[in-house]
């Protein structure tokens, strides 16, 4: 009872989080939300009894989202005093996508046959590194190649004028190459 | 007693006794500079000055609440509780002996790292929401600093971890205390990713020679430009908390933790603890603020690749010597 109760509010409360993700007009408040939103998700997995992603998705994805909130405010106009606002004109399509997604996702979930519960007492950091390290090493190992490939894809593209005709890099004029 | 309510019970006395220390400990970082440079120190207030804190405390307490009025008011009201909040909540998961402990989590290490490294976002909202350039300037350079940084913690921290090949403290504490502390052995390792998770500890609480967030000579005050009175006070109270606590994880992982001969282990966790947050004062006082590129060129160009070797080094040595439990 205490339980289902706690997870209704935790979800209304990520819900809510979402929601204004999307509708904030400032861009630092959108990611600050989205921060509490990842923050919320972590205790949902505390509670769904698997301490460890709870600890990894704090460190790796609240991490990742202090970047992009510094990209965020670095790479986007300042259009007032204070603050970024972001906005778009394109609400339908947006709508459109979204609710596409979450049929997909939706049907996806209801016809899968998932257990009900998790009755079992909480994975163990342990259990999870052996079973990476064993059962599901070539997943695993797959999983980092990919992650590599995008990150090395990502300062390719940050880098083209490298390799293009125009060296116009930015910190090339002010001193040592 | 259930775990929710030890926990709770617990909590709350680490915390105050934490917050005590840590404030305690301005007064003695004052007299022991003072030392250093040929000073006194406070002398007027109270015997030796002991008093001092006091009057900062009443003093900060009754200054005007100045909330710049472009600054977004919210963000920078929650800012200065949460980073104190987010400090303190990393010692739920430090054994300072067997049974003093808020809670033996079985992820302890990943939840100090990951706690831990929340604290650069109400660094960054108070830098930001001040809508002061120099503060902005700050709480970029704590966000660089405090991302840089953190991986070389996170790998150095994995050294003790692998080597005990658990993440719950009270088992690395034990292992250490059936064998030897990690710092001396195995030889290396153990001792390089103390060296390594102690500097990038400074780094993370900003402390000198790594506080160019809040360089006062080029920032006026970094972060903590806009804030004044109590409010400034919590920042201030963090860092401090910050190498505090940053110290007891250190004395825990690094230095067998309670595992001492003669006295009971919490005169112990607490000796190695003092003795670490002392080095940090005396480390503070002796050198010069790094070069905002000289200190990321240290992380990424020493630090990283030094702590990924290590641990390599410490999974080589367990897999062929074998450690641990």
């Amino acid at each position: 009872m205490t339980e289902s109760l706690i997870f209704f509010a935790l979800a209304a409360f990520i819900l809510l989080g979402a929601v204004r993700v999307v509708a904030s007009r400032d861009l630092v408040h959108a990611v600050l939300w989205l921060a509490v939103v990842l923050v919320l998700t972590a205790v949902m997995f505390l509670m769904l009894g698997a301490p460890f992603l709870a600890g990894v998705q704090l460190l790796l994805y609240t991490g990742g989202v202090i970047t992009l909130m510094l990209f965020g405010v670095m790479l986007t106009r300042r259009h007032h005093e204070i603050g970024v606002e972001v906005d778009s004109s394109r609400r339908l399509p947006g709508a459109l996508g979204a609710l596409a997604l979450f049929g997909a996702m939706a049907c996806a979930i209801f016809r899968t046959d998932l257990p009900a519960w998790p009755s079992s007492a909480p994975v163990s950091a342990l259990e999870i590194g052996r079973a990476f390290l064993t059962d599901h090493l070539i997943a695993f190992e797959v999983l980092s190649i990919l992650l590599l490939a995008a990150m090395i894809g990502a300062i390719v593209l940050g880098r083209q004028s490298d390799f293009g005709d125009e060296p116009e890099t930015v910190y090339r004029k002010g001193g040592r190459p | 007693m259930t775990p929710l309510m030890h926990g709770f019970v617990w909590g709350l006395v680490i915390a105050t006794v934490l917050v005590t220390i840590a404030v305690l400990s301005i007064w003695f970082e004052r007299k022991f500079s003072a030392r250093m440079q040929s000073r006194l120190g406070p002398t007027l207030v109270g015997p030796a000055g002991i008093l001092q804190l006091v009057a900062d405390a009443l003093k900060m307490m009754q200054k005007e609440d100045l909330i710049p009025e472009k600054a977004d008011s919210i963000l920078f009201r929650l800012a200065p509780p949460f980073t104190v909040l987010f400090t303190l909540s990393v010692a739920a998961v430090i054994p300072f002996s067997e049974n003093v402990l808020a809670a033996d989590l079985d992820i302890g290490v990943l939840f100090m790292l990951a706690v831990g490294g929340l604290v650069v976002f109400p660094v960054w909202i108070a830098g930001w929401s001040s809508n002061n350039k120099y503060a902005l300037l700050g709480a970029m350079r704590a966000v660089a600093q405090g991302i840089a940084y953190e991986i070389p913690l996170v790998l150095s921290a994995m050294v003790p971890v692998v080597l005990a090949q658990s993440m719950r403290f009270s088992d690395i504490i034990s292992v250490q205390a059936e064998t030897h502390w990690f710092v001396i052995w195995p030889l290396g390792p153990g001792l390089i990713a103390f060296v390594i998770f102690f500097i990038c500890s400074l780094a993370e609480a900003n402390r000198i020679p790594f506080d160019i967030p809040e360089a006062e000579s080029e920032l006026v005050a970094g972060v903590t430009t806009e804030y004044a009175g109590m409010r400034f006070g919590l920042l201030q109270m963090a860092e401090y908390l910050h190498t505090l606590i940053a110290s007891a994880v250190a004395a825990a992982i690094f230095f067998g933790g309670w595992d001492g001969p003669f006295a009971p282990g919490l005169h112990w966790m607490v000796l190695k603890t003092l003795a670490l947050f002392f080095t940090i004062f005396w480390i503070r006082w002796s050198l010069v603020r790094f070069r905002s590129d000289q200190l990321m060129a240290l992380c990424w160009k020493y630090l990283l690749p030094l702590s990924l070797l290590l641990v390599m080094v410490a999974a080589l040595f367990v897999h062929y010597c074998g450690v641990g439990a």
